[in-house]
């Protein structure tokens, strides 16, 4: 499925960049090691090696910039929609919003209709669903694996998220990635896609 | 063949004599000499002592973690255990671990024949002593960043105790980072900046990291303090305060915390590679460069530690995520300067069989499996998705600090232990603890870093059985079994040794090559 950041493939690029950059780095060393030819390198290789590097660095600052400026675009939007300065191309650009109490130790959810749910966030397939999460504690992190975003927020301050429901019915973890005190491992909720089985 | 200049660059051979120097010590002299030697002797076996006290926590608490649920510990002992694991493990082993061989080390390879304020490593030593006294005693449960307001509400009674801790351990780093910075200075001065051998570059660039960054750790001690008492409130937004001040302030040492043992460890292999291949490293003005970049970077990156909050975007973000990708650079051209080092002439048997030097080589391969990953943890896009506070945060740490600096503190140590003892240790026991230790580390990281792609939270006494996290926890904890094993048969080995092991004359790490003797050589007994 699209994670929220529509990573999944970014993710693969990088993780095979960075093994494939391993594994140059792994085969020189053992070529150093145990080839029975020695080279002794120009220094003018540092500068191409340097080169490289930058192009590496470059490429990692543009790529996860445009996918994280496109991720919080909507979430820029929304703030419109609070403040009432929505433009119609922004409007209902979110299929559902649920407010999220984070506290010590567990997740409170609250619908449009400011019902309460203890422990789901009940979302229907496909959906575009927007959290806002919010602490007076202790900082908390709010990660949803399913949908591929993580983010950590101190009390008193709000913070906006936003995903992609699954389109697959079923119950899927929400967990605090922050440690927050001796609950923290049992500080967990339910992304229940409709559909499900109880 | 070196040059004239490139040997003055190596700076002095870190040879001592033969010597029973551990025998001959006294209790009065482990305890309180100023000679350059015993306190780094001392300052050694502390930290193998507490390596050991780490290591035994870390035993424990992944045994609970071996399979899901609660087996052995509540979750109160368990953060307790794997707080104080963290904290002995990086403020008690590995820090003052290469520092106390770089104490060793500094008077032969700068030429200074003695250690500057000697007595400020003294002072150093004994302040951690009473930090790492409180710590345990107080029993900490709030992780080794203790972001507030949830470590001032955790804790029993003693818990004031670890804040004063924090600010102990700030005041021997500083201490410990003045020592270096005069050693490095004085042998700059006499040698001149452009043949100062890169020890001494390594000895400014810590000086400069601890100096700069332990005073505002100091501060943050302080006013955990006087907050736990309700005298202040910087950090509690409950009474006014703000955790941001905290995220800043503390961060500004715990980034550099990853520095300070990495920036000795890298000052400890360029001193034993040389030693080893006979031969000058490939490029001194790369490693120079590389030094001075890190140390400036490693200053100025630490926002990306909670580039995820609300409070740390824009610009501030920007620059952060692209400074953070370039720490890259300088960390990689170190790794290709060994590498072109090793490559350049021929390896010598002597350096093939020696264990230090095998450990010198595990320390590279997992600083490019630790390094390679920093190049995802910096990027907020997928910081945002898997990394932060996953298992892919201490799988990279894991293998900085055991793969690399953890590798290279035993390097070092394998290396003076015939000049601190009079003997060498057992060379099959050495190779055992080596095997055990790469098997081991592999297994920790490769799995923390799956972990970590399979969103496993950090900080958890107890999991859900979801196959994708127990199968490879259960993994892990073998890996970790194995290191401990590593662990036991290096300290049967180093105490054995002592007194059973071979005697040697002349030098114990001449060069052989095959089919002859080098010249410096002299055959062992």
């Amino acid at each position: 499925m699209e994670t929220a950041l529509g990573l999944s493939g970014y993710q693969a690029t990088m993780m095979i960049l960075v093994f494939f950059v391993l594994g140059l780095g792994i085969a020189a060393l053992f070529a150093a090691l145990f080839l029975p030819a020695r080279w002794k390198l120009p220094y003018s290789m540092e500068f191409v090696f340097v080169g490289l590097l930058i192009v590496l660095v470059w490429y990692g600052d543009k790529r996860s910039t445009e996918i994280f400026t496109a991720y919080q675009e909507p979430l820029a939007n929304a703030e419109g929609e609070v403040l009432e300065t929505t433009s119609a191309e922004t409007e209902g650009a979110f299929d559902r919003e649920i407010r999220v109490l984070a506290f010590q130790w567990g997740f409170a959810f609250f619908n449009d209709e400011d019902a309460i749910s203890r422990n789901a966030a009940v979302v229907k397939p496909g959906e575009k669903v927007l959290f806002r999460i919010f602490a007076n504690d202790v900082i908390h992190g709010f990660n949803i694996p399913v949908a591929g975003i993580t983010a950590e927020f101190e009390p008193g301050r709000e913070r906006a998220l936003w995903i992609r429901a699954p389109e697959k019915p079923g119950k899927y973890l929400i967990q605090c990635l922050n440690y927050c005190g001796v609950g923290h491992a049992q500080m967990k909720a339910w992304l229940v896609v409709e559909g499900a089985e109880a | 063949m070196a040059s004239p200049h490139d040997a003055v660059r190596m700076g002095g051979t870190p040879h001592w004599e033969r010597e029973d120097v551990i025998g001959k010590m006294t209790l009065s002299t482990l305890l309180f000499s100023n000679h350059y030697r015993h306190i780094a002797i001392k300052g050694m076996l502390t930290s193998v002592v507490m390596l050991g006290l780490g290591g035994l926590m870390a035993m424990l608490f992944r045994t609970e973690l071996a399979v899901p649920d609660i087996q052995f510990f509540d979750a109160r002992p368990y953060m307790s255990l794997m707080t104080l694991h963290g904290m002995l493990m990086v403020f008690g082993f590995v820090i003052p671990l290469v520092i106390s061989i770089m104490y060793y080390m500094i008077p032969k390879v700068l030429g200074t024949e003695e250690l500057l304020w000697a007595r400020g490593a003294q002072w150093s030593y004994w302040t951690l002593i009473l930090a790492a006294v409180l710590l345990v005693i107080s029993r900490p449960d709030f992780t080794w960043t203790f972001y507030p307001p949830m470590s001032l509400r955790v804790g029993g009674e003693l818990v004031w105790m670890g804040y004063l801790a924090v600010t102990l351990v700030a005041i021997s780093e500083f201490i410990a980072g003045a020592v270096l910075f005069r050693n490095g200075w004085a042998a700059a001065k006499k040698t001149g900046w452009s043949k100062l051998p890169l020890m001494g570059w390594g000895a400014i660039s810590e000086g400069i990291l601890l100096v700069g960054s332990t005073p505002i750790l100091g501060l943050v001690g302080i006013y955990m303090f006087t907050d736990w008492l309700e005298v202040t409130a910087m950090f509690d937004p409950a009474r006014g305060g703000d955790v941001m001040t905290f995220m800043f302030m503390f961060w500004f040492y715990g980034h550099p915390a990853v520095y300070l043992p990495l920036m000795p460890a890298i000052a400890i292999l360029y001193t034993l590679m040389p030693r080893f291949l006979g031969r000058p490293i490939w490029s001194y003005w790369s490693a120079v460069t590389a030094f001075s970049i890190l140390t400036v970077l490693a200053f100025i990156v630490y926002p990306h530690h909670f580039q995820p909050a609300e409070t740390v975007s824009g610009p501030l973000e920007r620059a952060t995520q692209i400074l953070t990708l370039m720490i890259f650079i300088p960390s990689t051209l170190h790794v290709f300067n060994w590498i072109a080092s090793l490559w350049y002439d021929v390896i010598p048997v002597s350096a093939k069989r020696a264990v230090p030097f095998k450990f010198i080589i595990a320390s590279i391969f997992f600083l490019m499996l630790g390094g390679v990953t920093a190049y995802v943890n910096a990027q907020i896009a997928t910081d945002s998705d898997f990394v932060h506070n996953t298992y892919f945060v201490p799988a990279h740490f894991h293998a900085m600090f055991v793969g690399f600096m953890a590798n290279m503190a035993m390097a070092g140590v394998y290396y003076l232990y015939p000049y601190f003892t009079g003997r060498m240790y057992n060379q099959t026991m050495g190779n055992l603890h080596f095997w055990c230790w790469q098997i081991g580390i592999f297994t920790k990281v490769m799995m923390m870093y799956y972990l970590g792609y399979v969103y496993f939270p950090r900080w958890v006494v107890d999991y859900l059985d979801l196959p994708q996290w127990s199968t490879a926890q259960l993994t892990l904890t073998g890996g970790a079994y194995l290191i401990g094993l590593g662990f036991i048969i290096f300290v049967i080995n180093i105490m054995l040794s002592a007194n059973r092991g071979r005697e040697f004359s002349g030098d114990p790490w001449a060069i052989e090559h095959e089919g002859n003797t080098g010249a410096a050589a002299t055959p062992a007994e």
